[in-house]
């Protein structure tokens, strides 16, 4: 552990001549680094096999056997001035319930890249073979909806196509290859790239149009993501809206709905782009990894065994209409935003059967580890950029969650380690108030290991007539985190059988405004032993500092 | 009652004082608040006003049990009242109030653009209908740490309706006379990053002739030393077109590049009443 080394670093400085004072009891106590053990054997054991054994999942897809057309590369970087884009959705078109496979040239191994612009995968599968990229185009002029699309500092999130949108029956995306969104790179005819054109309106919270990498019409039905590799989109990832062939309400089988399997996810790929600009994740703005709800219903999905790193929420549910029975399973996240729900949970959708189903619920997310640590994150990042857990909402887009459990956890070096937030944006107005219902957590346990703010929890709900709750907290160990590191109002919590506090003994009880707490802890429970895995991550250039 | 303002003062060199606090001379209030828990009835959503953290007061003159707010280290200490309805017969005023406080100031010179809102200052996240239930606040406004809100008891409802009829680019509204579309109306984006600032034009009247549509666009920041903003009252700006009012050099092109402006600026005042050069120009279609 680097623990000892960098908190004797940390005492040794001294600051304005005051490091010899003597220390205060009502100092907080030191930092305890504890960085949690390094990765897991290189070679994992066949039982080991993420999912394998895992009863709430399906079991793990596979790649398809029936290819209808195979298209070689003729290229080894992404020309913008001979795309494939025709000669790719011709053959998708032609394919309906088969195959395509992108597969590098025979003659040539060198010739692995395909570009495109728009793309459709309508019952279709895309393979893209291991060693293919297939890149996005960086010409906006072919992504062009109301004029907008790449126009610098423009809050129209409407401007422009996507440039993959999925639909109908099983879609899918599979193979060991990449997407490659190139959001980091100057656009064709500008001197600037999407990212850079998001980024202009950070100061004002704005919201670009960039086109989303994968996005899925409404009335998909079982879409599958499969070992695909995605990077640097130029604004969010995956956007899903899809349900079981035999019905949107029912689940017989979790994943009916739709698969995210064994993807990896991670933005910014480089360090630099061709240009020598520095891309660091907070500059990848509104980079979503993958956002069931986003557009439409999502329900009976599995998100399991993945790796996201990226520049916004690593995952965010979003009940802009509704979302139920979702198992997110076995991930590792690197850098990003977080865990999350929200910020849209007011949605409503009346099923054919007349039942009223609402926001967001019956959600289950475990064995998961999110580290801050997996690499640096820009000189600009701000708390956001590291949350772990986190449901948000405000009362101009809030409504029902309920029915989420969290379990099996682990985080790094988090500003948020749980983050249950009524006021995601304050300025807004609305009559949409958010109704945070049972939320469980168990088994989570946040360490500091280069971290030099301690974690903060906060568990909010909207107010004295919607409180959230109940907020059941069982082994939730945050370690350094001080009673007043707490924050909470209109919540009632129920704390136990497992401890809360900053270690398996140190007792913490929540208080504030309108909270109310149970209190069911029994004896000393054990922290989670936690493992993050080394995550994939850009080469670090010659001469930089990690 | 008067408006206390209390800061600290800087420690320099271990001679300043801990605290320092002021009375605002401005503002005299007449009149006095009695709590009265039995005849006012601050139930929200069927709750009682009790299990809400919430009281009633009667008020007479122009008093209010929130009007005794604090700054402490620059952070709003106060209750936060909303009130019942109108005036009673006998002219005297009900709220229902927190029985806490809370991290906001009343504002009693506050600008609400309806009258007959009240001003509060909050710190913190928590907006104002969070801490009592009872009011309901529109839009907030940051100035420095400390965010802005008009607060009513009376329930908002917004009365704009989506209209479909606008070109690429806009984003359509049916509201009531005298009614603007405002960028909440917007609902939710498809982002976290979703503030936007409306720019609507002259309204166009409806077929019910209550009613008027807009065709509003979110526009992009105002680039820094911009002056141009919307005004609906440009003398001569058809119905369709946006009326600009601009206090400096700038002109509305520059400010909104979605904006197109044939004629050059006349003098004139902006639609708070100052001087200004409007403009009245239109939306560059693509």
């Amino acid at each position: 552990m680097r623990s000892g080394q960098l908190a004797s670093a940390l005492l040794a400085l001294p600051l304005f001549g005051l490091a010899a004072c003597p220390s205060n009891p009502s100092d907080p106590p030191p930092i305890v680094y504890q960085c949690g053990t390094t990765d897991p054997p290189a070679v994992v054991p066949a039982a080991e096999v993420c999912g394998v054994g895992d009863r709430d999942l399906p079991p793990e897809p596979s790649f398809p056997t029936d290819i209808c057309q195979e298209l070689a590369a003729n290229k080894a970087t992404p020309d913008e001035d001979n795309l494939d884009t025709a000669r790719i959705q011709a053959a998708l078109t032609a394919c309906k319930g088969r195959a395509v496979r992108l597969v590098p040239d025979s003659a040539n191994s060198a010739n692995s890249a395909f570009i495109t612009s728009t793309l459709s995968v309508n019952s279709v599968t895309l393979w893209i073979e291991r060693g293919v990229t297939l890149y996005a185009s960086r010409n906006p002029e072919l992504y062009q909806k109301t004029g907008n699309c790449g126009t610098i500092g423009v809050n129209d999130s409407g401007a422009c196509a996507d440039v993959i949108t999925m639909s109908g029956t099983s879609p899918a995306i599979v193979g060991d290859g990449t997407i490659d969104g190139q959001g980091g790179e100057p656009l064709v005819g500008r001197d600037y790239s999407w990212w850079q054109s998001s980024y202009a309106l950070r100061g004002i919270d704005g919201s670009i149009g960039n086109p989303t990498l994968i996005n899925t019409a409404s009335g998909t039905t079982g879409l599958l993501l499969y070992r695909i590799t995605l990077h640097n989109s130029p604004k969010f990832h995956v956007k899903i809206t899809s349900t079981p062939s035999y019905g949107t309400t029912a689940c017989t089988n979790n994943g009916d709905g739709f698969i995210v399997w064994g993807i990896t996810l991670l933005t910014p790929s480089q360090w630099t782009n061709s240009r020598g600009d520095v891309l660091t994740p907070s500059f990848a703005r509104n980079t979503d990894g993958v956002d069931p709800g986003a557009n439409n219903i999502a329900q009976c999905g599995v998100i399991a065994c993945n790796t996201i790193s990226t520049g916004d929420d690593h995952i965010a549910v979003k009940g802009g209409h509704w979302v139920s029975n979702l198992v997110i399973a076995h991930n590792h996240f690197g850098t990003g935003h977080g865990m999350s729900i929200g910020s849209e949970t007011y949605g409503s959708y009346t099923s054919p059967d007349g039942v009223q189903h609402r926001g967001v619920e019956n959600v289950s997310v475990y064995d998961l580890t999110i580290d801050a640590d997996s690499r640096p994150v820009g000189y600009d990042a701000q708390a956001a950029d590291f949350n772990g857990i986190r449901v948000k909402s405000d009362e101009s887009r809030g409504g029902v969650v309920k029915n989420i459990t969290y379990r099996d956890i682990c985080m790094r070096d988090m500003t948020n380690a749980i983050l249950i937030s009524t006021a995601y944006n304050p300025l807004f107005a609305g009559t949409y108030f958010p109704q945070f219902g049972s939320l469980s957590f168990q088994n989570i346990h946040h360490v500091t290991c280069m971290g030099l703010t301690l974690p903060v929890l906060t568990l909010n709900g909207f107010s004295a007539v919607y409180p959230a709750g109940p907020i059941t907290l069982d082994n939730v160990i945050v370690d350094n985190m001080g009673p007043m590191d707490v924050s909470s109002q209109f919540a009632n919590i129920v704390l136990g059988p497992g401890n809360f506090g900053p270690d398996e003994q140190t007792r913490y009880t929540p208080s504030g405004l309108g909270v109310s707490v149970t209190e069911n802890r029994t004896g000393v429970s054990v922290p989670r032993t936690c493992v993050f895995p080394t995550l994939p991550a850009p080469t670090i250039p010659p001469g930089w500092l990690r | 009652m008067r408006i206390r303002l209390c800061y600290f003062a800087l420690p320099l060199l271990s001679t300043a004082g801990p605290v320092a606090c002021m009375n605002a001379p401005a503002l005299t209030i007449s009149g006095a608040c009695v709590a009265d828990a039995i005849n006012i009835d601050c139930t929200v959503n069927g709750l009682p006003g009790n299990t809400l953290g919430l009281l009633g007061y009667s008020c007479t003159g122009s008093a209010r049990p929130d009007d005794s707010p604090t700054y402490i280290d620059g952070v709003p200490q106060g209750l936060i009242c909303a009130d019942r309805g109108a005036a009673n017969a006998d002219g005297t005023q009900n709220y229902c109030c927190t029985t806490a406080t809370m991290p906001c100031a009343y504002n009693p010179v506050a600008t609400c653009e309806d009258k007959t809102n009240d001003g509060f200052q909050c710190r913190g996240s928590s907006r104002p209908e969070s801490l009592n239930p009872a009011t309901s606040c529109t839009q907030g406004v940051w100035e420095g740490d400390l965010i802005n809100y008009c607060c009513s008891g009376t329930p908002r409802v917004h009365p704009c309706a989506d209209y479909g009829g606008c070109g690429p680019g806009r984003t359509g509204w049916t509201c009531p006379a005298n009614v603007l579309p405002s960028a909440q109306d917007l609902g939710v984006s498809q982002s976290r990053a979703d503030l936007y600032y409306l720019l609507c034009p002259v309204p166009v009247q409806a077929p019910n002739p209550n009613y008027y549509n807009f065709c509003c666009f979110a526009a992009a920041p105002i680039p820094p030393g911009g002056t141009c903003i919307q005004d609906l009252n440009v003398p001569g700006c058809a119905p369709g077109r946006f009326g600009i009012a601009c206090y400096g050099r700038d002109t509305p092109d520059q400010d909104f590049p979605s904006m197109t402006c044939p004629d050059p600026g006349v003098p004139g005042v902006s639609a708070q009443n100052y001087p200004a050069t409007v403009y009245c120009c239109d939306f560059k279609d693509q």
